[in-house]
Formats: structure tokens, C-alpha cells, sequence
């Protein structure tokens, strides 16, 4: 029982990265019907930026320069990373994807995969080989109630990307430019024709997506302190799986099938041998996706590829 | 039709131009297979810079001399992407068309086998310093590794457990992907069991490559009662694995293998790594002679303490050096000149090497000393015993 | 483009013009012409190739155009150009040039004969020069075989993502089936192995059954086809991405709990079958099959499954079958390619068939151009030989193939040679009006 608890406490952690990630991936490609596939990579180039910002402050605080707490450091970061690596999803969008809007989006998928094969060598030739260590800014505290052991950081992680997601929530919810996201995924021909701007609201949809891939790499960063260039492709393709899995342009199914995946890799590992994890795991979401073909919340709808 | 005469003109005059053009210049050409890009960057950046060292020795003392005279060396570095055709293709090529003496690499097994047998084939000597894969070797006499292969490790590990903390309930947590991990994992298993038993391995759990939460499997190997568990992984692993380990309560020990030996373990892993054990070829902290020299002028060169993977490079390419030495004569034919390495290579013995002292198997294996390590209070690499076969 | 109107662009446009005219005569050199001038061009190379070599200064025959050579040590690029000039572009130019007349006239008395016979003649002559060409050097024959591998693989990719219009990423995974099983097949039935024990056939009749083995890889990757297919007549598009990917971790963690196939140390000890002849051949069957596949009814309903599926259907289009048949008629040749592959190797591990091998496949998909076989060749070829070309540059190779893709899509967002249909007659014909056709094409007015 209790490790039954105690995995569940593992997949919330493990599931609030793919949420997150998952919520970056449905936002463009509800807005845009596009796959970027450079999104694991904005979500490393998010981690990266997010480790120098830190470095950098904590190198000041231990310089005695600024005295900052520790979790004020950790909030500036993410604040800054967010906006830095929005701009980065700014910038491809206006290189790789504007270009290409009446292109098959298959077009654009495959530019989105190679600017993230740019990213990741870029960073490869800039900053060397090298693993990096992402600073510990919070001390990790190990609370055990009643057999199940808690961290801080683990409490942290799942409230903040909570608490992102209901902020993103509310904003395609509740503001003029989130309504006219929401009217974008209906009609991206029509709506624009209304005086919706689409090149403005291309560029909010990268660069909100990008925002929330920085915050879950910095997060991921807390969690999982080891960085390299390539640690955002697996990570990539999976949260895919989930932003599909969720259902077109559904923040709420997003979020839901990123816990869901993280719950299903985490439990395939700890009740089947975990060897067998892989090949169990996505075989449920091969059955889930033959019996609810259209994810949890999208719609029936035929999508085009726009030839 | 005159610009065809003149042009078949032109072309005599080449074919017999040519016939005695220039002879070829006296260099020894060494290959390096390495993953420079790819899933595993740092190992080729390790292998290329302890190369580059070694060249740069070679060519402070003026060449290398063989019988009595200097041969200017040349490297060909070449980057296999860490893919397994790649590394062929690269092979390929540097056997037949950069016609390299020996080859030094590729790293990782997933490469080393099939790149093997190219060199195998074409009869030209090769040595991987770090594939643990038995078939990297295995009927094929042109190839050799400059490391120790997994079933020693295994029962070295299971060995020591059983002495130095008498525990009889083992978990291993491995990599399935990725065959060092896995193959370790499957010797340990079997070492273990013969010394305690059937079902003495209480839990025996794994991961992909790449993941990077463990938090079900540790939970599992938590509650399975086991005393301690064994990590054969990469370093960057390591620390992911021992802090999510702390984190889920787990106080016990953890041992792992020679793929800690990174200076990188210890600066990923912080304070939860100290007073661990792991086994492997040469301790960094303790080192003394020309271990630590080696170590000091990596440092001081590219700014971190050198893996595994560069010190065994480093050793590959000394014992190349000697075989080379040994050879006495390179006659410029490279056939005759490739089977005297080879020959050379297979009869070295007590070779001194920073991570050890080499003889070679028939197989083409070294008969290496493995070291049991303690990680210090202080993050450092304390020899602790040592374990030879 | 904006060139054309200003009055700077006049030299060039004088210059573009001056070109035109000398390229004028080439354009009458049928394909035949073409084969003869490159034979020609091999043959000089196996017979002069290294004197000349040595005398501009290289050690060897460059191995790949010089690229290889070049960017290593540009010292030798006046001495490479000229070895390029003398050894290929003068002889395949002055050949195809001067044989015009007759290799036109050739080419129409070929066609007079049944396509096939023509369409052999040709592909006899392309084998004969890419067999000399590889001759020259190992390193050449294993790209080769390689990129002739990519070659398969890019069509069948191209059928789905191309003709069928569905975004498939369960291409590695159908290449991992068809190259285990047609190892386990060859090495079980022909080979002496730790695993399997004695063969159960005489080794000597391996090369014959070779055959056998690549079908047999087809087949079960075809079978595990049926896996993505099946879920696809419910889904489509954007689901079936997933469907697709999720299928290739499967098949991936599949392999790596085999142990019997090795695991994830990988399977080795296959025989040394694939040489240059028989994967040429299965390439070239590969061509002309999947050719006829996609110009068939059959294939013209895939279009019309992608283009409108309830619109294909209510014109009795049988959308399941069509969808059905696409997927394994795909499968089984990146079935075929994958028991190519590791009997090149000889070794396979499924770490080879992951998503890197997904982003090669798909990079050449696209980079060639959609719905089109002759796309799926140039992708393959051009897409090999420059990432062989660029190996010298190491890390920055990974930002410069990456670069020049963002530029195809962005410029033909379709790839560079889509939606073309490979007329093989009309490739084979001579390209000079013959006096009989003339006046055949006067009576007819």
C-alpha cells in the first residue's frame, strides 16, 4: 500500500514534465494545427538558459554583491528564463514556421525538427561535450509520512506547474488575446479576415509554449540536476504522444494526458518487470487511441493535410 | 574530334608521368573511430583530447622512432555520430583510403562489433579501449580492448560486498538499452547468486537510456528488502540515481562500477555520493606517477578531470605505441607493416599502463587488476583495495 | 524573382543566356548517352585514376568527388578540380556529346523492342559503372550498398507519408522487424552460431535462398504492419502520428527483451550476402515495383484516400483495403531494406532504429519531394552523399545539413522534385527527333 502511494507521489512529479511540455506542444498545434518538433529542444534551450541565470545569481549572492533567498533566486529564474526562451520560440517561429503557413504542415514539421537538430549541435559546439549541473537551489528536505517520503522539491514541482497551468487556463479563458486564440483553432481562415492578427497571434501561441517548456526546464533542472544538449528529444516525442493524445487545441486534455503518461510509465515500471516498461506502456496507448480515436476531448473531426 | 586526340594525349602523358610520381612520405597514420556527435558526446570529446595529448607528446620529442628511425605521426580523428554504420563507414575508410597502421576505437560496443569485423576483415589491427562486449573480440584476431571485460567485473563487485559488509539480499538497477550496463548487470546477478544462493537478487530492475526519473524502480527496490543495490551507469546517471534514491529514504549502500570513474560523478552527485563504493580500472584521487600526471595535465588543458574513457584511450595509444616500437622495421608496405603490429600487439606483456598493468589473452584481452574505490568526505577517489583475477 | 528587371542582372542574365547556348547540344543526349559518357568516364578511372592523381598531387584517387579530401586540407583543391575536370566532366561531356547522333539512334531502335528490354539495357549499363566506380575502393562500395538501402527505405516512406498522405514515424520500427527476421532466418537456416546451433540447411545453398530471407523480413514486417494499420481505419491524421510513434518504442523495447536475438547487445553473425550486385538489384526491383504500385488503380486511390477519404469512399473507393494495402505494401519493403541492412552490417542492435534513424528517414522523405519516386531517389542519394561528403567538418556537418533542409522546405515546401510521375518511357527515349518522326509528325498535321 504504502508503495503504491508512494508511486503515486513519483507520477505526479514525473507527469506534471510531460503536462507541462504537453501544454507547449497543444498550444501551437491547436492554434496552428502544426507539430513543432523543435519543442523538446526550446524546453533544453529553456533548462540552459534557466542554468545560467541561476549560476549567475548565486555566483552574486556568493559574491556578497546582492543577498538574495534562495527561492527568490529560483522565481527570478524562472521569470527570466520564461521571457528569454519565449523569444527563442518567437525566433522560430518567424524562421522556420511563418515561411511555411500555406506549406503541407508536414513542411513545417520537418523544419521544426531540423531547427531542433540545429539547437541541440549549437549547443553541442558552443558549450562543449560537458554535462552541466544545474545548481541546487532549493535544499532538498525528505519528509516521511506514514512510509511514503515527500520532498519539498516534488511539492514544488507539482504546484508550480499547477499553478502555470491554471494561469494559462485562464488566460486563453479570460483575455481578449486568448479569445482570439480560441477563435483561431476554429477557423484560421475566416478569423483572420475579422481583423484577428494572425502573425501576432502566431507569435504569442510559440511564444507562451516556449515560456512553459523554459519553465519545465528549469523545474526538471531542480528535480533531475544533469543537463546535456540531447536531453530534450526523447523527452520531446513523448510529451507529443500526449499533446495528440489529449485531444486538438484542449488545455485541460493536454495537462490530463501528460499525467496520465506519467502515470502509466511509472506504474507499467513498478508492477510489471520494468524491463517489459516500454513495451507495456505504449502498447496501453495504442489500445487507449484504437478505442478513443480521437483522444480524450477533441473532437471527430478529419484533419488535412494541406496539400 | 582534335580535342578528343589532344585530350587521349593528355592522358598518356599522365599514365606515364605518373608512373613515377612521387613515393609516399614517412608518416604513421593512427585512426581514431570516436563518437564526437551523437547520443554520447562527452566519450568522444574524451578520446579525441587524450589523443590529441598523445600526438602532442609524439611530436614534442620530434617523432616516433622505430628501428633506429623517425616517423612523423599523423591522426586521423573521425566521428562515427555513435551509430553503428557510421562507424563502419568510417572504419572503411581509413582502412582503405587514408591507410591507416592501427585504429584506435570506436568507444561504445553498439559501434565496436560491427566496426571490428570491418577491421577484422581487412586485416588491420584495432583496439577499442573501452567496448566490454565480449563479441567485440571474439574470433577475430586482428581486434583487440584495452579495458576488462564484464565477467570479471560481476563476481570483483559480488566479492566484495560479501566481504567487506556480509550482505546476502542484492537489487541491481540497470540500463536495458545499452549493452555495458546490461551485460554488467547480468554478471553481477550470476556472481551473486552463486555466493548466496538462488533469489538472493531481490529486486532486479531497469530503465531506458535517457530516462531520467527512477523513482518507480527505486520504490520497488526499496521495498523489496534488499541491503544494498549495485548501478552499473553512466555517471550522469549516477547522480540522478542516487539523489532520487536518498530522496525516496533509502540509506543503505550503493556500489557501483568502473563507469563512475568520471571526475564528472562526484560534481553531478554532490554530497550524496560520498562514502560510496564503486569498482574500476584506476582511482583518480589516489593516483600516483604517471596516473597523476596524466590526470593534472588533462585538468590543466581542458579543464576537468579526465573519464574512463580518456585515461584508457590514453593507455590504448601507448600500447600502440609500443607494438609500433616493437615492430622494429615499418617497411612502408602496409600489409606486412599492419601484421607486425598485430603480432606485436598480441605479445605484449605487463604492459604499465595509468590504468594498469595489460598482458593480453588469445581473445585479445587484457588480464587487468580491477580497484575497489571509496568516494571520500571530501568528493575525492580513495583507493580502498584492490582485486585481481 | 526580382533579378530579372534590374539593369545589374544584365551580365548575369548575358551570362546565363551564353550558358544556355552551351548547354544547348547536351539537352539532345538521351539518357543512353548520359550511361555511356559515365561508363567511359569509370573506366578511364580505373585505368588512369591513380597516375593522375599523383600527378596534381593527391596521394590516392579521390574517394567522394574530393569533398572528403578538399575539407581537410584545402591546399588541394586546385589539384582535385582538375582530377574532377579531366577524370569525369570532360569524358562524360565529350561522350555524351560527340555519341549523340549514335546513342540516339540506339535509344530508338531500343524502343523499338518492349520497354523492357530498353529500360534493361539502361540499368545494365548504370550497374556496369557504379560497379566499376565502386571498384575503385571499398570505402565506395559500402556507401554505395548504403545509400542504394536509403534509396528503398526513402520510397517506402514516401508511399505513406507521400502518396497516402499520413505523417507514419513507425518507419525504423518496420526496418528493425524485416532486418531481425531476415537475420534470424539466415543465420538459423544457414550459418554455424552459438545461439541457434548447427544450420539447418547446406550454407552452400544460402546465396540462392538469400532471396527468401529478405521476403521472409518483408512479410513479418508487413504483419506488424497491421498494428498501426488497423487503428489507422478509425483514426487518422494527427492520431495516427502517434499511433505510429508509440509502434516504435514498441517494437524497440520489443527487441531489447529478446534475448534470444541478443537484446540490446545486438545480433551478429549474419552471412556476407548483400554485395553490391543484390542490393542493386533489389533496389532497382524496388524502383520499378513500387513505380507501377503507385501509378496503379491502387495507387491512385491512396491519393484519393489522402486528398478526401469520405469523398473516395462514396466513389467506391474501398478506403480500408486501400489504406490497408498502403501501409503493408510500404512495411514489407522497409521490411526488405531493413534484412538488406543488416546483412551489410552484419551486425544489428536496436539502438540503429530509433528516432535519430526516424529524423534521417524523414529528412530524405521530404528533402527528395512528396509523391514522387523520382524524389525519394534524389533525397536518398543526395542526402547520403553529402552527409558522407561533409564527415570532415564533424560537429558543424549537423548544422550545415540541417541548414540546407530549412532552405529546401522554405523554397519548395514540398521537397525538390514532388508530385511527378516517373515516366520511365519517356526517360529511355532519344532526345533528337529522328527524320522518320519528323515526317511522321508533317503527315499527321
Amino acid at each position: 500500500m504504502t508503495s503504491f502511494l508512494q508511486n503515486i507521489v513519483n507520477a505526479l512529479q514525473w507527469g506534471s514534465f510531460y503536462a507541462l511540455i504537453a501544454l507547449g506542444y497543444s498550444m501551437v498545434y491547436g492554434v496552428l494545427m502544426l507539430f513543432n518538433f523543435a519543442h523538446g529542444d526550446i524546453f533544453m534551450v529553456g533548462a540552459y538558459i534557466g542554468f545560467f541565470v541561476s549560476t549567475g545569481l548565486v555566483a552574486l549572492s556568493a559574491l556578497g554583491a546582492l543577498t538574495l533567498p534562495s527561492w527568490l533566486i529560483l522565481t527570478l529564474t524562472i521569470i527570466v528564463a520564461m521571457f528569454l526562451t519565449s523569444f527563442v520560440g518567437m525566433l522560430v517561429e518567424r524562421i522556420g514556421y511563418r515561411p511555411l503557413r500555406g506549406a503541407p504542415r508536414a513542411s513545417a514539421a520537418i523544419t521544426g525538427l531540423m531547427i531542433g537538430i540545429i539547437l541541440e549541435t549549437g549547443n553541442l559546439a558552443l558549450l562543449g561535450a560537458q554535462r552541466v549541473s544545474f545548481p541546487a537551489l532549493i535544499e532538498s528536505v525528505t519528509y516521511n509520512i506514514g512510509g511514503v517520503f515527500v520532498t519539498n522539491k516534488k511539492v514544488l514541482i507539482v504546484v508550480v506547474s499547477l499553478l502555470l497551468m491554471f494561469a494559462l487556463h485562464q488566460f486563453v479563458q479570460r483575455t481578449k488575446w486568448g479569445m482570439a486564440m480560441r477563435a483561431m483553432a476554429v477557423d484560421f481562415v475566416v478569423v483572420p479576415l475579422m481583423g484577428v492578427p494572425l502573425n501576432t497571434i502566431a507569435a504569442l501561441t510559440f511564444a507562451l509554449g516556449s515560456g512553459l517548456a523554459a519553465a519545465a526546464g528549469i523545474l526538471f533542472g531542480v528535480a533531475y540536476p544533469v543537463l546535456d544538449p540531447y536531453m530534450g528529444i526523447l523527452f520531446g516525442w513523448k510529451a507529443f504522444v500526449a499533446a495528440i493524445l489529449g485531444g486538438r487545441g484542449s488545455i485541460l486534455g493536454a495537462a490530463l494526458a501528460g499525467f496520465l503518461l506519467g502515470f502509466i510509465e511509472i506504474f507499467v515500471a513498478a508492477i510489471f518487470p520494468s524491463t517489459l516498461r516500454d513495451l507495456i506502456a505504449y502498447s496501453i496507448i495504442l489500445l487507449i487511441l484504437t478505442f478513443r480515436p480521437h483522444g480524450f476531448f477533441g473532437e471527430a473531426y478529419s484533419a488535412k493535410l494541406r496539400l | 574530334m582534335k580535342s578528343f586526340k589532344i585530350f587521349a594525349l593528355l592522358m598518356i602523358a599522365v599514365f606515364l608521368l605518373g608512373a613515377c610520381g612521387p613515393a609516399a612520405p614517412e608518416t604513421i597514420k593512427i585512426g581514431i573511430n570516436a563518437p564526437i556527435t551523437g547520443d554520447i558526446p562527452k566519450v568522444g570529446e574524451g578520446s579525441k583530447y587524450a589523443a590529441e595529448m598523445w600526438l602532442a607528446d609524439i611530436e614534442a620529442a620530434g617523432g616516433l622512432e622505430v628501428g633506429g628511425k623517425t616517423y612523423n605521426v599523423e591522426l586521423v580523428i573521425e566521428d562515427n555520430e555513435s551509430k553503428a554504420e557510421s562507424a563502419t563507414k568510417v572504419n572503411t575508410k581509413m582502412i582503405t583510403q587514408d591507410e591507416v597502421l592501427v585504429i584506435v576505437g570506436p568507444q561504445s560496443s553498439k559501434q565496436a562489433v560491427p566496426a571490428g569485423e570491418v577491421a577484422n576483415n581487412y586485416s588491420t589491427p584495432m583496439v577499442s579501449p573501452w567496448s566490454t562486449n565480449p563479441n567485440t573480440t571474439l574470433d577475430r584476431p586482428w581486434v583487440f580492448r584495452g579495458c576488462f571485460l564484464d565477467p570479471f567485473q560481476g563476481p570483483v563487485v559480488a566479492n566484495f560486498v560479501s566481504d567487506e559488509f556480509g550482505f546476502t539480499k542484492a537489487a541491481v538497477l540497470y540500463d536495458v538499452a545499452s549493452d555495458y550496463p546490461k551485460g554488467l548487470a547480468e554478471n553481477f546477478k550470476a556472481a551473486w547468486e552463486e555466493l548466496h544462493g538462488e533469489g538472493s537478487v531481490v529486486a532486479y530492475e531497469s530503465f531506458t537510456t535517457k530516462d531520467t526519473d527512477f523513482s518507480a524502480q527505486l520504490t520497488s527496490i526499496a521495498n523489496s528488502g534488499a541491503e544494498f543495490f549495485f548501478a552499473p551507469q553512466y555517471y550522469n546517471e549516477v547522480a540522478l540515481i542516487v539523489q532520487q534514491a536518498h530522496e525516496l529514504g533509502w540509506d543503505a549502500p550503493i556500489v557501483g562500477s568502473d563507469s563512475w570513474g568520471s571526475a564528472e560523478t562526484v560534481e553531478l552527485c554532490g554530497e550524496d555520493c560520498y562514502g560510496l563504493f564503486f569498482s574500476t580500472h584506476y582511482a583518480a584521487a589516489g593516483a600516483t606517477g604517471a596516473t597523476k600526471e596524466f590526470i593534472d595535465r588533462y585538468e590543466a588543458e581542458h579543464g576537468y578531470v579526465p573519464d574512463d574513457v580518456g585515461a584508457l584511450t590514453w593507455d590504448t595509444l601507448h600500447l600502440v605505441q609500443q607494438a609500433i616500437v616493437d615492430c622494429g622495421e615499418i617497411t612502408g608496405d602496409i600489409a606486412v607493416d599492419r601484421q607486425c603490429v598485430r603480432d606485436a600487439l598480441a605479445s605484449i606483456t605487463d604492459f604499465n599502463g595509468i590504468t594498469g598493468d595489460m598482458t593480453f589473452t588469445e581473445e585479445g584481452d587484457p588480464i587487468k587488476c580491477a580497484v575497489i574505490v571509496r568516494i571520500s568526505d571530501a568528493g575525492e577517489y580513495e583507493f580502498y583495495k584492490s582485486a585481481c583475477p | 524573382m526580382a533579378e530579372s528587371t534590374n539593369n545589374s542582372s544584365a551580365g548575369r542574365k548575358g551570362l546565363s543566356v551564353r550558358l544556355g547556348k552551351a548547354w544547348e547540344p547536351f539537352t539532345k543526349v538521351p539518357l543512353l548517352g548520359w550511361l555511356l559518357g559515365i561508363l567511359v568516364a569509370v573506366a578511364l578511372e580505373q585505368l588512369v585514376g591513380t597516375p593522375l592523381a599523383h600527378l596534381v598531387g593527391l596521394s590516392k584517387i579521390p574517394v567522394l568527388f574530393g569533398f572528403v579530401i578538399v575539407l581537410k586540407q584545402p591546399v588541394l583543391l586546385p589539384g582535385t578540380l582538375l582530377y574532377i575536370l579531366l577524370i569525369y566532366l570532360l569524358p562524360v561531356g565529350l561522350v555524351a556529346r560527340l555519341g549523340a547522333a549514335l546513342t540516339n539512334k540506339l535509344a530508338a531502335r531500343l524502343l523499338q523492342s518492349p520497354l523492357w528490354v530498353s529500360a534493361i539495357v539502361h540499368v545494365g549499363l548504370l550497374y556496369a559503372s557504379l560497379h566499376m566506380w565502386a571498384d575503385i575502393s571499398d570505402y565506395r562500395d559500402l556507401v554505395l550498398r548504403l545509400t542504394l538501402i536509403a534509396i528503398i527505405l526513402t520510397l517506402s516512406l514516401n508511399i505513406v507519408n507521400g502518396y497516402m498522405g499520413e505523417f507514419s514515424c513507425s518507419h525504423p520500427g518496420f526496418m528493425a522487424l524485416g532486418a531481425y527476421a531476415a537475420s534470424a532466418f539466415t543465420v538459423i537456416f544457414f550459418v554455424e552460431d552459438k545461439v541457434f546451433g548447427s544450420p539447418l540447411l547446406p550454407p552452400a545453398l544460402g546465396p540462392f535462398l538469400f532471396p527468401l530471407a529478405l521476403i521472409f523480413g518483408g512479410v513479418i514486417s508487413a504483419l506488424g504492419a497491421l498494428l498501426v494499420a488497423i487503428p489507422s481505419f478509425r483514426t487518422r491524421g494527427d492520431y495516427l502520428a502517434i499511433i505510429s510513434l508509440a509502434f516504435l518504442f514498441i517494437v524497440k523495447s520489443l527487441i531489447e527483451n529478446l534475448e534470444i536475438l541478443g537484446g540490446p547487445r545486438g545480433f551478429m553473425s549474419q552471412p556476407d550476402w548483400a554485395n553490391l550486385p543484390t542490393v542493386f538489384i533489389w533496389c532497382m526491383g524496388s524502383i520499378w515495383i513500387i513505380n507501377n504500385f503507385v501509378s496503379s488503380t491502387l495507387g491512385k486511390s491512396l491519393n484519393a484516400v489522402r486528398d478526401e477519404e469520405t469523398a473516395a469512399n462514396a466513389m467506391t473507393v474501398n478506403t480500408r483495403r486501400t489504406k490497408m494495402v498502403g501501409f503493408q505494401f510500404a512495411a514489407f519493403w522497409a521490411g526488405v531494406a531493413g534484412g538488406l541492412f543488416a546483412h551489410v552490417m552484419r551486425y544489428v542492435n536496436p539502438g540503429s532504429f530509433g528516432i535519430q534513424k526516424l529524423a534521417e528517414m524523414l529528412a530524405m522523405v521530404y528533402f527528395g519531394g512528396l509523391n514522387s519516386v523520382v524524389g525519394s531517389i534524389v533525397g536518398a542519394v543526395g542526402f547520403n552523399l553529402l552527409s558522407e561528403a561533409l564527415r570532415p567538418l564533424e560537429l558543424f556537418k549537423w548544422i550545415i545539413i540541417p541548414l540546407l533542409l530549412i532552405l529546401v522546405m522554405l523554397y519548395r515546401p514540398t521537397g525538390l522534385i514532388a508530385f511527378r510521375e516517373f515516366d520511365i518511357a519517356n526517360l529511355l527515349k532519344p532526345k533528337r527527333k529522328s527524320e522518320e518522326e519528323v515526317e511522321h509528325a508533317i503527315a499527321t498535321d
